[in-house]
This record gives structure tokens, sequence and C-alpha cells, in this order.
């Protein structure tokens, strides 16, 4: 609560003309949205590029902007629209139109993990093709995935963060985990239970 | 095993720790009884702890980039502050400016002239090149953003300065990246501190 607080004010310092309160605004932030988009683009460098847009677009809209919800809601807004954007750029695949799309994609990422020829796939493989798996997900519901798992967002907030209802983040969620669960099958039916 | 007709949605909300606290008892009350539903919470459980596990190990802690305030800064350097230029201003107005010419003649081009006046003195003179004035001028953003630059600049001058040891056999690198920060500080004291920095260069590289 102290930390919602202190981040208004600092703001407020902002607005009245102290740089020294954004300089501690982006200390304060820098790793954890960097972390975020590190988890969402997977790649150091887009994830600096991006991380300094981020702050970059808060440092010239912070006059304007009105203390309704946390000051970090904001920055994770501006992060995930720029990581949906990077997604929809980079994207030479087609985008999820239908569900019989998805289910595909499911089998192809399905069929590339059971059919890794080495039994006890190492550590390190394994993780890369986790989070190959994690990556299949739609932009959305990666974004509200990583929010809520790992940025330690409530439902709530990840619905404020990326404007849309509650309901509707409950219902990426489901589908994220659903979807994870079917690509990660094979891992542990080959290996492990 | 007759089949369990529970919505999986509450199998994934159990795991997630998002299940309503009031359904919260009765589903797992249910969860002693019901295997295919136990079976689903173990098989979500786990898969989550994969995901954790390999995230975890992607990103054991996040290390955000170097001095990611002063490529801010930099950036902040390179592009003006957002000012709506005058002709945006004008076409915003402008319904306004044809509902005076349908009323009378002469108070329409006494309105009129006055108006250009006007325009001229808040938002500037439409006729000088650069047509990007603000009509609520916002000094203490605007010199915010010149401070920020002359940051950045700053900051330019010592990366480049700091780094000068590390290829002094390039002297031609250095005199490059000083020559840019002289352009960029154009009109501040820090385009004399990059000049003075720059003939220092050059005599050491020219013995
Ligand atoms: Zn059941």
């Amino acid at each position: 609560m102290d930390k919602l607080i202190d981040d208004e004010l600092l703001v407020a310092q902002f607005k009245s003309g102290s740089q020294k309160a954004f300089d501690d605004l982006m200390k304060r932030y820098e790793q954890k949205i960097f972390g975020y988009l590190l988890r969402s683009v997977r790649n150091y460098e887009d994830a600096e590029e991006l991380t300094l847009e981020v702050f970059f677009k808060a440092y010239r809209a912070l006059n304007k902007w009105e203390p309704k919800a946390k000051f970090s809601t904001w920055l994770y807004t501006i992060a995930s629209n720029l990581a949906i954007d990077y997604h929809r750029s980079k994207s030479r695949q087609p985008i999820y139109m239908y569900e019989d799309e998805e289910v595909i994609e499911t089998r192809l990422v399905a069929n590339d993990i059971s059919s890794n020829p080495e039994k006890n796939i190492e550590d390190k493989e394994r993780g890369h093709l986790i989070r190959k798996a994690v990556d299949e997900l739609s932009s959305k519901q990666k974004a509200v995935f990583m929010l809520s798992r790992y940025e330690g967002l409530q439902i709530k907030e990840v619905a404020e963060t990326l404007g849309m209802a509650e309901g509707t983040v409950k219902i990426h969620l489901h589908r994220a985990i659903k979807k994870l669960q079917t690509l990660l099958r094979p891992l542990w039916e080959n290996n492990e239970i | 095993m007759p089949k369990c007709y529970r919505s999986e949605a509450h199998v994934i909300d159990y795991v997630y720790g998002e299940l309503d606290p009031n359904m919260l008892p009765d589903f797992e009350n249910h969860l002693t009884t019901c295997n295919q539903c136990t079976r689903k919470v173990f098989a979500y459980k786990h898969v989550l702890n994969l995901v954790d596990e390999a995230e975890e190990e992607f990103i054991p802690q996040p290390i955000a980039p170097y001095d990611l305030e002063t490529k801010l800064y930099k950036r902040l350097a390179e592009v003006p502050p957002e000012k709506s230029s005058f002709y945006t201003q004008l076409l915003n107005n402008f319904d306004k400016v044809l509902l005076v010419f349908k009323e009378q003649k002469i108070a329409s081009i006494c309105t009129f002239a006055f108006a250009v006046i006007a325009i001229a003195f808040f938002v500037g003179n439409p006729f000088r090149p650069t047509p990007t004035y603000d009509v609520t001028p916002n000094t203490a953003a605007d010199e915010r953003i010149e401070q920020y630059r002359q940051q950045g600049i700053q900051r330019s001058l010592e990366d480049i300065l700091r780094n000068k040891h590390l290829r002094y056999s390039d002297g031609w690198d250095t005199v490059s990246q000083l020559n840019r920060v002289k352009d960029q500080a154009k009109g501040t004291d820090w385009a004399n501190v990059a000049n003075k920095q720059l003939k220092r260069v050059q005599q050491t590289s020219d013995l």
C-alpha cells in the first residue's frame, strides 16, 4: 500500500517539475517491466528496446496521466500493448482465427515434443520445449498468463491492464492453461508420473 | 465409473487459486470422492509446475539492461517535444470560423481579422517556416524535456570520454562521436565542452 502512495507522490512530483521523481519511478519498475517483456518476446535486445519504449511513452504521457489505476498497472498496459504489437508484426504464421487452427498448432508442437528420441530429455532442452509451448499461446492468452502468474497481478488487475472484462480474462486464462496441458502432456506421459 | 459433469473451469480455478471461496469447501469435498477431477487437478498442477520451473530457469532474476536511464535521456534528446501544429488547431476550429462568416459580413470580416491576429498571437505566426506551436504552451514540461535533453548530451559526452581509452588506437571513432554530440548540443554550453574535447583528442591522435 505504501508503494502505491509513493508512486502517486512521485508522479505528482514529476508533474510539478522533478526529473528525479521519474528516475525513481523508472528504477522502481525497470526490472519488472524488462522481465515481463523478456518473457513475452524471448529476446534480450528486443526486450531492452521495448522496455525503453515503455518508459519513453510513459515519460511523454505522464503529464496527462490521471491516477485512476495504479501507476504500475499503467506501465504494464503500455508494455502489454507493445508486446502484442511486437508479436503481430513478427508473426509469419497465420493469427489464430479459428479454434481448429489452434488445435492443429497444438498437435504440431505436441508431436515435436513427443518425437524427441531421448527418453530423458536434458533439463535445459526440456525447459526450452516448455517455453516454446508457452510461446504457442495467442498473444492475449500469453499476456493474461504471464501477468497473473509471474507479475503477481490479480485477475481484476489483469483485466484493468489489458482493458478486458474479468470474465474475458478468465476465459483467456482457462484456454491458456488447457492449451499448455495439451501441449505438454507428451512430456510427462513419456517419462514422468 | 460414471462421468463427472463438474465444469473443467472449476478445476482450473481451483488449481490456480481463483475458485470462489463460497464454492471451495464443496469442491474440496467433491475431490475426496471424484477420481476424474482429482486426476485433472493433479495434471494441471503438474503442468503449472513444469512451466514455472522452465520460466524460472529462463530468468532466475530479471536484470534490466545497464543504464537504461541514460538510453532514455538520449532518446528523449533525439525527439522534439510533441506539439500540435497551427494547421491542426485551425482545422479543429474551422466550423466556428465558418459559422461567423454566415452572420453579418462586416462583423464577420472584423471577427476574422481579430481571429487571425489572436491566433497569430497565441499560436505563433502561421507564415513562419516551422509550424509547430502549442496553443497552451506547457513550459514546465518543455523546460523539463530540454533539461533531459541536456542531461542526455552530458551523459553521451561522459560515455565517449570514459570509453576513449578503450579504443585510443581508433581516434577517428571518438572524433566522429564527439562531432555528433557537438551537433546535438548546438546552442548549449555542452557544445563548447565537446569542442574542447574534440581538439584534445585530435591533438593526441596527431602525435
Ligand atoms: Zn468430478
